[in-house]
């Protein structure tokens, strides 16, 4: 030992080559034992005595001459030895230590192999592959496998241990996460079948019974919120487990089992969790919970759907109250309010806690669409808020915020089905808006009609745009008027006129009324001025839609300056020339429909602080054979005073009904001239096609009525634009 | 040796009695797989005496000279071998360093076409015609000859022939450097079929059989192929009671995992060449005169019910045509997209596979010019009375394709095409008089082509790239 490495090396050889004889039976024999010493002095920890070029060339010369099977039979038989031994050490250990000693023979082993191949190259060079045998570093971790890890004294002990371990780290434990990983590692370069046959599926099996005992626990004690918190730590410890100590692809199969277990299994119950469920956490605005709800949720298969099935119906439930609550219908204003909150609400939910996942818009979307329209009145009721906006609701606020509102309005107006009910009632309340001069941003009116443009077309808002293209050509028409016959006109009463034109606005033929002289005159100067500029038009006034400024004198010399209706105007220009009448002969003066009339009146003697008339008798509805005198004592703190109508703002009753008959009147041309495009291009058709194609025309509209799609057919065919075909009754033929 | 600096890292060899200085970096660079690396590993040097590194001296008990051709090698990475040094003797030493594949890489380039030369010719001494070669990956190669197929490793010296049975061979084909696959000829009595063999030791290793409703049914194949990737052998079978088809097989289990009956109109069992496809996953299966009066060519998707995934074939070509071709044939370029076929006027044509469904007679015949110069060749020598017309026949043009280029055997040479093109840019002719080339094959960076008349089968290197 003391001469140090080379001399005794040159000593050895010396040796080798005295005997090296081809044909000695011995020779194969001996150079054997020198290769088995020095195997087991390498699981010895004695290498450093042995040489290498030695061993080598002693192993390439048993190959060289054949003797390459006698020299792998003895090696296989030499490393089986040896493993047994280590076999028995490592049973021997106690306890803790077992893991440890396995995990250090394995390192012992796994060098000791390395170097017992690099003296057995050659041989697994040409031997191995010639013989078909299996290669050197490869045979070593297979007889590992067989003598060390599937010992019976081991492969259960092994396994028990790695499970217990993992056991006690689930239940809060530290353990030694190298050595546990070493371990794993060794099982997995024994093979991926070893690892996963003598660790992975039983570890799988534990788990599972682990977490399926663990959830029954947590769902009986835990809420809806605590439950998944309890399970997103759990799942999130099993992925970390994976990424310290186990192989990558368990991950996915351990999260499986968890989800499995966890989630997938208590589902349902979660879901509908009495008092914190998913429902309750909508309402609470529970977004952490919502969040983690969906998370994991999304791991399992139905898991999202589950969550947007008990959503939907929620959403449906909760919105169907809200639209058919009489008491809610009270005020539209509060109604629209109160959806756009809901929208908000849930909008805020699925951006925060979903994600913005499509599916949950669409279901959000899709509820919307149902309740809002089940409800008749939505369009009336939306157009109504939007007025709100548009009248007072708006004023000082900025141009952005107007924008979100109107922005708003028009997500709900995306959900109506019956458009052209809105356009009705927006026209309507649109030029009220425009002739009472209260509009309170000509900005905000265009950029709702480019939005209604942009969602519904060009025609649906060519109207709304005329009408603002009238009040600009009245505004110049009139400055024009003033301009040109002032001095004709002398100092009378001032005249503003509007010019809507036929069509463009919502007006209803009605008679005129007999207006007071004085505005007659100024009257027919404008007409014959306007007339005496636009050819060929005609000119109808429409006094139940116009406003007048009065100056009027009671009392004590009070002045006061009135805000009137042009029909209130007209009766009150009566009173200038006498004190008292009777209803019946202010109704053959003025001419005023009786209903119109009876409005009025009560506006201008029944309203506390504005009655300018007195009654007799005293009471609050008109009759026909009411008096009606100049009220001499009307006070009041204000110089101005506005008299309104007594209108409602809502529809009444009979009003709704005829709205809804003029917008069946006017879908009936719309459905006809969608058969005819339809019918025009495809000749023959069966009735069902014609329907659903209508239907699919003419939905960005309305959702129109399949009997009444049948009874335009009907009318087409007696006007012969279509035939029934002769042979087959249920298809219809264009005729051209 | 004034060197008064001991440099770190140093390493003194004694080998066979003669003193090597070298570094362990160079000695490592042959990596930790060899001899040298695992010597100079710190699992075999952590001796307990704390002798300075560079005094330790390492003995090697082998012959100097060849030692210093492998220690020039792992210093500059080429090889130079003096005169007195023999392949046989270098193989050997190299192989007990574990430097043979280190050798092997450095005898000859990456394959060009166009730089090719002429590295050596194997005499045949097996009597009857050669009828194929093939290359085998680590640059062996291995001859059919009726019977029999000889079997050389890369330094061409003969192996242990294989045989099955001694039924006549029809095609071979190497699994890996040391598995050779056979497909011999039915024969009553038994003895063909499909069968792998120890390219190493000629040693039969796995019978592929044929099984029909569950009985073993003896075949004769006809072509085969290999799909590495998946690991299937595909041969054209003929079953002794009429079952044409094609046979899969997975080469580790060796089990039949498939066998796709000839569809009507499609000829697959006669098939004379199949070719694996990796880019689109299909075989391609070719059919060709004179096998069969007309050529047929499909592409076959195992993973689709239908099987044929295109095909294509020449009957019904308008009968206008001027002349009469026979796609002789068939090779299915690197790129996956199309196909090249040659006819027995040694015209290159061209078919695209991409085009789904069948191509109606779609063949993009290039222009005759382009083969000018081989054919003018052919010609001249035909001129002669018709001297050795019956070996003639037997010697139908070949296609390969590598790397880009197209190879064609016509005649007793062999034309490489280049480009996105193909223009033709070289001409190997190899050893003289060896007759027509009936077969060629290329792997392991090699090109052998089996002459017909001689048996002489010529190798084709590139050589190392120059010095400057």
């Amino acid at each position: 030992m003391s001469g140090g490495g080379p001399p005794r090396k040159r000593n050895f050889k010396i040796d080798v080559f005295k005997h090296r004889v081809e044909l000695d039976p011995k020779y194969a024999e001996r150079t054997w034992k020198v290769l088995e010493h020095a195997i087991h002095e390498i699981y010895n920890h004695n290498a450093s005595g042995l040489s290498f070029e030695e061993l080598y060339r002693s192993a390439y010369n048993m190959v060289l001459h054949k003797y390459g099977e006698k020299l792998y039979d003895g090696l296989e038989s030499t490393m089986t030895w040896r493993l047994k031994e280590i076999s028995r050490s490592i049973e021997a250990a106690q306890g803790g230590l077992f893991l440890e000693e396995l995990n250090t023979k394995w390192m012992e082993h796994n060098k000791a192999l390395q170097m017992i191949r690099d003296i057995l190259m050659y041989m697994d060079r040409t031997y191995v592959p010639q013989s078909r045998r299996t290669p050197v570093h490869e045979l070593g971790l297979n007889l590992w496998r067989d003598h060390i890890i599937h010992s019976a004294m081991i492969h259960s002990r092994l396994l028990d241990t790695l499970l217990d371990l993992i056991h006690r780290e689930r239940m809060g434990e530290m353990i030694n996460r190298g050595l546990m990983r070493s371990i794993t590692k060794m099982l997995m370069d024994l093979g991926a079948a070893v690892y996963q046959d003598d660790f992975e599926t039983p570890f799988l099996e534990v788990s599972a019974s682990f977490y399926s005992g663990e959830s029954q626990e947590f769902i009986e004690c835990c809420d809806c919120g605590d439950y998944l918190k309890k399970s997103e730590r759990r799942l999130n410890e099993e992925m970390e487990r994976v990424s310290h100590y186990l192989d990558a692809a368990t991950e996915a199969k351990i999260t499986s089992v968890v989800e499995k277990e966890m989630i997938a299994n208590h589902m349902h119950r979660l879901v509908h969790m009495e008092n914190s469920g998913l429902v309750n956490m909508l309402i609470d605005d529970k977004y952490d919970d919502l969040a983690r709800m969906y998370n994991l949720f999304r791991r399992v298969s139905d898991g999202l759907s589950s969550i947007r099935d008990v959503m939907t119906s929620y959403l449906r439930e909760t919105g169907k109250q809200l639209v058919t609550d009489p008491e809610r219908l009270k005020d539209p204003v509060e109604f629209v309010q109160r959806l756009l909150n809901e929208k908000d609400k849930h909008d805020k939910i699925i951006n925060v806690a979903f994600g913005n996942d499509k599916t949950f818009q669409n279901a959000l979307n899709s509820s919307f669409e149902y309740f809002i329209n089940l409800n008749t009145r939505s369009p009336e009721f939306i157009s109504l808020y939007v007025d709100d906006k548009l009248r007072k609701g708006l004023k000082g606020a900025a141009e952005e915020d107007v924008e979100v509102i109107l922005d708003k309005v028009m997500m709900l107006f995306r959900y109506l089905q019956e458009k052209d009910v809105f356009e009705k009632y927006y026209k309507q309340h649109l030029a009220k808006r425009l002739l009472s001069g209260k509009t309170v941003s000509d900005d905000a009116e265009r950029s709702m009609i480019v939005k209604l443009k942009t969602e519904c077309g060009y025609q649906f808002t060519s109207k709304l745009e005329g009408m603002f293209t009238d009040m600009k050509t009245s505004q110049d028409t009139m400055i024009d008027f003033y301009a040109k016959k002032s001095e004709e006109l002398g100092d009378g009463p001032t005249l503003d006129v509007h010019i809507l034109t036929t069509g463009s606005w919502p007006t209803q033929p009605c008679p005129p009324c007999n207006l007071p002289h004085e505005i007659l005159t100024i009257c027919d100067k404008f007409r014959s001025y306007y007339l005496g500029t636009h050819n060929g038009r005609r000119l109808t006034w429409q006094t139940n839609m116009g406003t007048a400024d009065i100056k009027a004198t009671f009392g004590k010399s009070q002045k006061h300056e009135l805000n009137v209706s042009t029909y209130q105007m007209c009766v009150l220009m009566l009173f200038n020339s006498t004190d008292g009448l009777t209803y019946k002969d202010i109704e053959q003066y003025t001419e005023i429909p009786a209903l119109d009339l009876k409005r009025c009146l009560q506006s201008l003697a029944c309203v506390k602080g504005k009655n300018v008339l007195r009654k007799e008798p005293m009471s609050k509805d008109i009759s026909e054979d009411d008096t009606f005198y100049f009220n001499d004592k009307f006070t009041s703190k204000l110089v101005k005073v506005k008299i309104g109508t007594v209108v409602a703002q809502k529809e009444s009753e009979p009003e709704k009904q005829e709205t809804r008959q003029r917008v069946e009147e006017d879908r009936k041309p719309q459905i006809e001239a969608a058969i005819v495009r339809i019918m025009k291009s495809r000749r023959v058709l069966d009735h069902n096609s014609i329907v659903a194609e209508v239907t699919k025309q003419l939905q960005a509209r309305f959702l129109p009525n399949p009997v009444v799609i049948k009874k335009r057919i009907e009318s087409l065919i007696e006007r012969e634009f279509l035939e029934r075909d002769k042979a087959d009754r249920k298809l219809y033929r264009y005729l051209a | 040796m004034c060197t008064p600096v001991k440099g770190r890292g140093r390493v003194r060899l004694n080998v066979g009695g003669r003193m090597f200085e070298t570094t362990a970096a160079t000695l490592a660079s042959a990596g930790r797989d060899t001899m040298l690396g695992a010597m100079l590993d710190a699992a075999w040097n952590n001796s307990d005496c704390t002798v300075a590194a560079d005094e330790e001296e390492y003995f090697i008990d082998r012959d100097p000279d060849c030692f210093a051709v492998l220690l020039d090698l792992l210093r500059t990475g080429s090889l130079h071998v003096p005169p007195h040094v023999t392949d046989r003797f270098l193989c050997r030493e190299a192989l007990y360093y574990g430097l043979l594949d280190a050798v092997r890489a450095a005898r000859w380039g990456p394959l060009d076409g166009d730089r090719l030369c002429l590295a050596a010719s194997v005499p045949g001494t097996a009597t009857g015609d050669g009828t194929a070669v093939r290359a085998a990956p680590d640059g062996g190669l291995c001859v059919a000859h009726g019977g029999a197929v000889r079997v050389y490793n890369w330094v061409l010296e003969e192996r242990r022939p294989v045989n099955l049975h001694h039924a006549p061979v029809n095609d071979a084909a190497y699994l890996d450097e040391s598995t050779l696959l056979l497909a011999a000829r039915d024969r009553p009595g038994g003895g063909g079929g499909v069968a792998a063999f120890s390219a190493l030791t000629g040693d039969l290793t796995h019978r592929y059989r044929v099984s029909h409703d569950r009985q073993v049914r003896p075949f004769t194949p006809g072509a085969l192929a290999f799909d590495p990737h998946r690991g299937n052998i595909f041969a054209s079978c003929k079953g002794r009671f009429n079952e044409y088809g094609i046979g899969v097989w997975d080469s580790t289990a060796g089990e039949q995992v498939g066998f796709l009956y000839e569809p009507p109109g499609c000829a697959l069992g006669d098939a004379d060449k199949l070719q694996w496809i990796d880019g689109t996953g299909t075989l391609m299966a070719a059919t060709m005169f004179p096998r069969t009066d007309s050529s047929f060519i499909s592409l076959l998707d195992f993973r689709d019910k239908n099987g044929v995934a295109w095909s294509w074939s020449d009957v019904g070509t308008p009968a206008s045509s001027m002349e009469d071709k026979h796609v002789l044939h068939a090779v299915a370029m690197d790129d996956g997209q199309s196909l090249c076929v040659i006819n027995q006027y040694d015209d290159l044509g061209f078919l695209d596979i991409r085009s789904s469904g069948n191509a109606s007679g779609g063949v993009r015949w290039r222009s005759r010019s382009k083969l000018a110069a081989a054919t003018r060749k052919k010609q001249k020598r035909n001129a002669p009375p018709q001297r050795a017309h019956g070996e003639e026949e037997t010697c139908y043009p070949k296609l390969a394709a590598h790397g880009g280029q197209l190879f064609a055997s016509t005649g007793d040479a062999i034309s490489v095409f280049s480009g996105p093109d193909y223009v033709l840019t070289s001409t190997l002719r190899g050893s003289d008089g060896a007759g027509a080339i009936c077969d060629f094959s290329i792997g392991g960076d090699r090109l052998f082509a089996l002459h017909d008349e001689v048996n002489v089968v010529d190798v084709w290197e590139t050589p190392p790239a120059p010095v400057i």
